[in-house]
């Protein structure tokens, strides 16, 4: 029986094939559209997101408050002083905390300058957690050492042509703030323009030699013990803070932030920008299933005899909505199909022809699976919601007056 | 010739009102998309008139020296102008005015709620310079005078109620200023963008006496070309200068020069670009309707055929049938046009009207006569054009064939 409305379904479609491609060629173009955008969407998502450094679920960060446009701290009104560091750590629940500094300078190399940004590593102990929180491997030569006061660690940019023409190799001299220092190590690359830009150095070279202010610490890394304990641990941390610098509830002039919160934040900002560029180009979608509903009144006036036949040799209602139903459906949904095979093609395609053009790699597509199967429901839906109307005419049509209306 | 073109005319718009559901989801199809084109695009003709209104009232002869740095430029506190490269600009031929601009990130406390933002600490003889430069007003109170050494004007945004502070903030109010106090004596007009309306402003005085430690470092200098001078090419030869008065070698300055042309013209690439984009996107939804009056036209070639052969056998030419058809898609075209744009203007105005209410009220769309025309020619030439291909068909059917089919 169902097997008989599939069969009538397709005949009919077959036989006004020219209307039949038209029509799905307006949803698959919708649908290859759709497709390709959120796909290439989800790769930028997924690319920015992945840029940043520091992505345990233990750790907090503290910050001053101010406009934080730049890099971290540079906007703060009221630093943190160094003596917080201690105290957080005796935190019940804090397993480590430390210091980074984060200052900037001139770099010169191969008879090129740009302005860099420098960060501090603690030294002893922390050094280690350090590296593995941020997940620090060498690529060549080596990380720092605690005597290394004149050695840098570079980000794995340097490492590259673009920056000063020729790239930057462990071993090299290279001139920062009019000095000379020795690079001892570059790093892995990170896709993340934090770490594959920044010049790694010892607190104490940051000291001596940018002449950082060691009371004005940039930004506090605490690591808890008890990652489950981690939303306690930061409002002791507030609480000590605003004792520290003397503010009520609800006035901070800091922040304690989990990575995976500005993360979330962040996302949530791209997200948007990423539904509205789908929203507009979900209005050729809209277009489409127009074109659908086009097609099926089309279709019930031609057919209008034939229902009538049906009808009298004993069809119900019922068989005659499913019939034009499942072959407004079909129409979405062979549609989509081609429409998804499309948007792939798209997408990666363009991902690979912006890669090769810009040599960003924040053009990345990634069409996941569910992406596919919803995108193929939704032109099934599609096609079945804009086929709902003429589907229901056509199933009320008068078998007297179908069969005398037509010619 | 006439008289038959007016019958064909009317022939035409009969049959569309024959088939009124199927000439209305047609139209429906491509005012759909005529209705997205026409909003995007006089939200981007809207900020590029802004732009230009803003270039010709500020005048093109000024020119921006910051600090290179890492982040926002003048923020970076490794890098900075002095007063001595200021004095030294000053006397490069061509230079009219300049003033040294300090620029840092402060904290504003209200009772008891608190913000972040820039504070700008201005010499009370560039004000005017100023507000020429950014095109604002003084919207209360009054300007800052010179020696007001407690006092603070500030951004638009503080007169709002709940958009940087709860309560909206009055001439008179006491604020505290990176830990001191502040009267506020006035508020500049709206500029129509969050940053720059949630600035405050002291005299330079007052700034040095807030932060001694940045004194003659300058965030942000502003000067303006002698008339008859090319800002570009001052631009270039500032560079020059400054660059060995500072003692850097040629491609490693540590500072930039602008002139507001280059500012404006960056921003309205931007901007177009990001726009373009997006009419791109809505321009997928016309072809899709234009398949969809192909189709329409297809189907109506297709019904008519018989009405085809009889006309042929009475002596109508191919090209009277080929008009007939191209004139009833095109038809369907204008009228979505038409209806698109109006539809169109009342989802720009209030896409306006939100982006107002969010703080951007420079995001404000604009409506000019050839947007208007070209939108519905436009949709017009669609419609026509996907009218062709059936149109020929219909065109091409020997009368014999057309008169027999069933």
């Amino acid at each position: 029986m169902i097997a008989d409305y599939f069969r009538i379904a397709f005949r009919s479609l077959a036989k006004r094939r020219l209307r039949t491609y038209l029509t799905m060629i307006g949803i698959f173009i919708g649908i290859a559209a759709v497709v390709s955008l959120i796909g290439l969407g989800q790769g930028l998502r997924i690319a920015i997101t992945s840029q940043f450094g520091f992505l345990g679920t233990d750790i907090l960060s503290v910050q001053a408050a101010g406009v934080n446009l730049g890099p971290p701290g540079s906007g703060a009104v009221n630093p943190l002083t160094s003596d917080l560091v201690d105290k957080i750590e005796k935190i019940n629940g804090v397993d480590m905390a430390f210091a980074r500094y984060i200052d900037t300078g001139t770099m010169e190399f191969n008879d090129e300058q740009v302005i860099g940004y420098f960060g501090s590593v603690p030294e002893g102990d922390r050094r280690k957690a350090f590296e593995e929180m941020s997940n620090l491997k060498a690529e060549q030569g080596r990380l720092l050492r605690d005597d290394d006061r004149k050695g840098v660690v570079l980000g794995n940019d340097f490492s590259k042509d673009d920056i000063f023409g020729r790239g930057v190799s462990s071993g090299d001299e290279i001139t920062i703030n009019d000095m000379e220092f020795k690079v001892v190590g570059i790093i892995e690359r990170k896709g993340s323009f934090t770490i594959d830009q920044v010049v790694l150095m010892n607190e104490q070279t940051m000291f001596d030699f940018i002449e950082t202010d060691v009371d004005e610490v940039d930004v506090i890394a605490v690591k808890v013990k008890d990652e489950k304990q981690i939303d306690d641990v930061q409002e002791k941390i507030e609480e000590l803070l605003r004792k520290e610098r003397d503010v009520d509830i609800g006035e901070e002039d800091f922040e304690v932030q989990s990575p995976q919160a500005i993360l979330e934040s962040l996302d949530s900002t791209l997200f948007a920008v990423q539904l509205f560029i789908t929203i507009i180009a979900l209005i050729s979608l809209l277009v489409g299933g127009i074109g659908i509903m086009n097609t099926m009144y089309t279709a019930v006036l031609e057919r209008t005899k034939e229902i009538g036949i049906m009808k009298a040799i004993g069809a119900r209602n019922s068989t005659i909505f499913t019939l034009f139903f499942i072959e407004s459906g079909f129409l979405g949904m062979v549609g989509g199909g081609i429409g998804i095979a499309l948007g792939l093609i798209f997408a990666y395609g363009l991902a690979a022809i912006g890669r090769l053009a810009l040599g960003s790699e924040l053009i990345q597509a990634n069409v996941s699976g569910g992406l596919i199967f919803g995108a193929l429901m939704f032109s099934f839906v599609l096609g079945t919601v804009f086929g709902v109307l003429p589907a229901y005419r056509a199933s009320k049509l008068n078998p007297v007056d179908s069969l005398r209306e037509a010619k | 010739m006439a008289i038959i073109k007016l019958d064909e005319i009317k022939y035409s718009l009969k049959n569309l009102r024959n088939r009124k559901l199927r000439s209305g989801l047609s139209i429906l199809s491509i005012l759909i998309g005529i209705t997205a084109i026409f909003a995007l695009v006089s939200f981007g003709l809207g900020i590029q008139y802004y732009m230009d209104t803003i270039a010709a009232e500020a005048g093109a002869d000024k020119l921006y020296i910051q600090p290179k740095g890492v982040g926002v430029p003048g923020l970076d506190e490794n890098f900075y102008l002095t007063q001595n490269d200021i004095d030294f600009v000053a006397r490069i031929n061509g230079v009219k005015d300049i003033k040294g601009m300090y620029f840092k990130s402060a904290e504003l406390r209200f009772k008891d709620e608190v913000t972040y933002y820039f504070v700008i600490g201005m010499d009370t003889d560039e004000l005017e310079f100023f507000m020429e430069g950014f095109n604002i007003d003084i919207e209360k109170g009054r300007d800052l005078k010179k020696g007001d050494l407690n006092k603070v004007v500030l951004g638009y945004n503080y007169l709002l109620e709940k958009r940087i502070f709860d309560k909206p903030l009055k001439v008179g109010d006491k604020v505290e200023l990176n830990g001191k106090d502040f009267e506020v004596v006035g508020f500049y007009s709206e500029v129509g963008n969050p940053g720059d309306d949630a600035q405050m402003y002291l005299t330079l005085e007052a700034f040095e006496e807030l932060h001694p430690e940045y004194v003659g470092q300058f965030g942000y200098v502003m000067l303006s070309a002698e008339k008859g001078v090319d800002p570009t090419e001052l631009a270039d030869k500032i560079t020059e200068k400054l660059r060995k008065h500072r003692g850097e070698e040629e491609g490693k300055e540590t500072f930039f020069v602008q002139s507001f042309e280059d500012i404006i013209e960056t921003f309205g690439i931007i901007i177009n670009v990001l726009n373009g984009v997006l009419v791109l996107i809505a321009l997928i939804s016309l072809i899709v309707a234009s398949v969809n009056i192909m189709n329409t036209m297809y189907t109506a070639v297709l019904e008519r055929t018989k009405e085809i052969g009889i006309m042929k056998a009475v002596g109508a030419r191919n090209e009277n049938i080929l008009f007939i058809f191209m004139f009833e898609s095109g038809v369907l075209g204008l009228v979505g046009g038409i209806i698109g744009v109006l539809l169109g203007y009342v989802v720009a105005s209030i896409g306006g009207m939100v982006a107002a209410q969010a703080g951007y009220s420079l995001l404000q769309p604009a409506f000019p006569w050839y947007l208007i025309i070209g939108c519905i020619l436009f949709a017009f030439v669609v419609g026509a054009g996907s009218g062709l291909l059936p149109a020929v068909r219909a065109s091409k059917q020997k009368p014999v064939d057309a008169l027999r089919y069933e």
